[in-house]
């Protein structure tokens, strides 16, 4: 499924907007990311008229790419310095508010994601099917300082993956801060994303921008995500235009 | 050769001395103390005897340990302040790491060693935590090997919720953790070695960021050879439930259809247990308010309680000569008691289940001089005063500040061992 226009079915950059403040003031606890266990939620008052949408969320590639590094990103976590091998399947729970553009309403969008260490992956048959069981969406990754593991995508995304499949895919490029050991080059990635009609993000750095430097990556799942269940009810709102000049490539570093 | 404060623990193949890995100091040993360290070992083998450790003359402290004939773990302190004692349970924990993650076989592969290197890049994470000092606070499993345990209020509204759970995952090994500390766990948990269980504490402490988990994993002791698979559930923040799985049910399965189900109606109770906080008992137990920290520990069930009181920095007047002790210190202090009574006096509690793991004892000549085995002892040092005391079912070690009269030691301490073995049924 072709992926959606950026800002065409959620509020882009919304977290930048005053009136969204009530809403990621519930995912902040002094001013870092409140965290979450299982049978938590954000607290809403029942006058927000809030829902929570859950999806599953598979973080794919190769061992040292930056998988656990970008879960915890995500999460606002603290960033693991060392590559410590995952030796199983952990999963990271990511609260993220969402105002719909069409209607107003505001969401609450759970991401689960899903990262299994690459080994574990290849020692244990039983990871990969769990990976996928009812999976909504995979990231595949890929790291600037690996050109290899650029160029190994779309065989990765070919082995985990059937054309038929009804899940959401996006592009990760992970180490984007090591641009002084870049192996990939910024015309491979836009070639990349018009040949398979696949968005790519970059992220690497320090987390030190907070909300911002993730929310174009979780904005963007939860829009595609949004539209792809919306297809499945067949209620597809006609795509709106976004202003003239919003590019589909998201440079954020 | 090492800085003080640093452990360095090296794992070579045990035959041919070929290095596998060293983790612990930013600064590697220089590959000529290896092939030294592991020559010197050899050479005693050639001589039919083992050598299991030394003390350097710069207060350094080496320990040898060939795990099943195949691979050979070597700790060295730059201090001769840790105990043999310390370093014997390092060598072990580390052993047992390696295998709950790898398993027996893999680590039995010795015919294609570069392979069996990478392979053991899998355990770092685990066995840095061990040589790590942040996390252990409060934890004296690893040192113990006694579960560290948290007595809650109401155990069995939670036994029951844990037993329950445990069996809609299809297991019947369950346990749930409140920082870290076992706050219940079902019959066959309790069954597995207590090395077992320690380790696997300690592992979901490694994960305590994560929502949820599915780790494969090998029972050092129970299966070695079979993977079995750990699913953890973070319900809330420090609060977490595993279970031990065959095959089925997935993560996902457990997840969705389970965890919800029986632990939302409890999550009041469940953060009425992470208030408790360091405080391993509830607050109905009331201690000698000159408790600095004591560890309870049952040697029948392999379990223990510890707890850290350090005086508040209260608005008293400052004028008291008594030096305040922050918690890591009376962590500190109670971890180096429970080394010297253990190894001078009373007696450690080892798994007979492992003959190869039977290792010289490391009781000084003191006590092998005696027909009797002591069943009190005390020390006072210029930070506090310390009791230990032993029964045929428990062992306290207790630590006092320095206001209390030493003659009074015994009867708080005789006093200290019936109100929590009392109040709790420990
Ligand atoms: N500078 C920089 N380093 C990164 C970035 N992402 C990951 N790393 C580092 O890359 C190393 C490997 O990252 P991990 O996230 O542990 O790798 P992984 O994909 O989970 O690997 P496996 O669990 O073995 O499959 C770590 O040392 C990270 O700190 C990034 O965006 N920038
Ligand atoms: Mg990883």
């Amino acid at each position: 499924m072709p992926s959606v226009v950026p800002g065409s079915v959620i509020v882009p950059n919304w977290h930048r907007c005053a009136e969204s403040k009530e809403f990621f003031s519930k995912i902040l606890h002094k001013r870092k990311r409140r965290k979450f266990g299982l049978l938590e939620a954000p607290v809403l008052p029942p006058h927000m008229n809030v829902d929570i949408v859950r999806y599953k969320i598979f973080i794919s590639g190769k061992s040292g790419v930056g998988k656990t590094a970008l879960a915890a990103r995500l999460a606002g976590h603290d960033i693991p310095t060392m590559h410590y091998e995952t030796t199983g399947i952990e999963t990271t729970v990511v609260f993220w508010p969402v105002r719909l553009r069409e209607s107003g309403r505001v969401l609450f969008f759970r991401f689960q994601l899903w990262d299994c260490g690459e080994n574990a992956l290849r020692r244990f048959d039983h990871m990969l099917p769990s990976c996928k069981e009812q999976v909504d969406a995979i990231l595949f990754l890929f790291s600037f300082t690996d050109h290899a593991s650029f160029e190994d995508l779309s065989n990765q995304m070919a082995r985990i993956t059937e054309p038929t499949d009804r899940i959401v895919k996006l592009v990760v490029g992970t180490k984007f801060d090591l641009f002084i050991h870049t192996d990939v080059t910024e015309s491979e990635v836009n070639r990349f994303q018009e040949v398979w009609g696949v968005p790519v993000f970059c992220m690497g750095g320090d987390v030190a921008g907070g909300l911002g430097e993730v929310a174009p990556l979780l904005n963007s799942l939860a829009e595609n995500l949004w539209h792809q269940d919306c297809t499945a009810a067949g209620s597809v709102p006609p795509p709106t235009q976004t202003e003239p000049g919003d590019a589909t490539t998201e440079i954020m570093v | 050769m090492l800085q003080a404060e640093t452990i360095q623990i090296l794992c070579l193949t045990a035959t041919s001395g070929v290095p596998l890995f060293s983790r612990g100091s930013s600064k590697q040993l220089p590959f000529s103390v290896i092939g030294s360290l592991n020559g010197v070992h050899m050479f005693g083998a050639g001589q039919n005897t083992t050598l299991s450790s030394c003390e350097t003359d710069r207060g350094g402290r080496v320990m040898w340990r060939v795990f099943q004939e195949s691979l050979m773990l070597i700790a060295v302190s730059g201090n001769s302040a840790t105990s043999e004692l310390q370093l014997r349970r390092l060598l072990e924990n580390t052993w047992n790491c390696m295998v709950l993650v790898l398993g027996l076989e893999e680590l039995g592969n010795l015919r294609n060693v570069e392979r069996l290197k990478r392979e053991l890049r899998a355990c770092f994470r685990l066995i840095d935590r061990l040589l790590g000092q942040d996390d252990h606070e409060g934890m004296m499993g690893e040192l113990t090997q006694c579960a560290d345990c948290l007595l809650t209020p109401q155990p069995t509204l939670l036994q029951e919720a844990l037993d329950a759970f445990t069996q809609a995952a299809s297991s019947e090994f369950g346990c749930l953790l409140v920082r870290g500390r076992v706050a219940a766990a079902t019959e066959k948990w309790w069954r597995l070695a207590p090395q077992e269980v320690v380790l696997l504490s300690a592992l979901v402490r490694s994960l305590s960021g994560m929502s949820s988990c599915d780790y494969p994993i090998y029972l050092p002791h129970g299966s070695p050879t079979v993977a079995h698979r750990l699913l953890r559930f973070q319900l809330l923040p420090g609060v977490d439930v595993c279970v031990l799985c065959g095959p089925s049910p997935s993560l996902h399965q457990v997840e969705s259809e389970l965890v919800g189900c029986f632990w939302s109606p409890l999550t009041e109770t469940l953060r009425r247990c992470l208030e408790q906080g360091e405080r391993c008992l509830p607050p109905t137990v009331n201690l000698h308010r000159s408790t600095l920290a004591l560890l309870l520990i049952n040697r029948e069930t392999r379990r223990s309680v510890s707890v850290c009181a350090p005086p508040r920095a209260s608005p008293s007047p400052p004028d008291t000569a008594v030096p305040l002790l922050s918690a890591s210190k009376c962590w500190e202090l109670l971890r180096l008691f429970y080394v010297f009574a253990v190894t001078r006096y009373f007696s450690m509690e080892e798994s007979s289940s492992t003959p190869a793991l039977v290792d010289p004892p490391l009781q000084e000549d003191f006590s092998q001089g005696f027909s009797h085995s002591p069943v009190h002892c005390y020390l006072v040092t210029d930070e506090c005063k310390c009791y230990g005391l032993q029964t045929p079912q428990h062992q306290l070690y207790l630590l006092m500040d320095l206001t209390v009269p030493t003659f009074a030691l015994r009867s708080i301490a005789t006093q200290t061992l019936s109100t929590v073995t009392m109040a709790m049924g420990f």
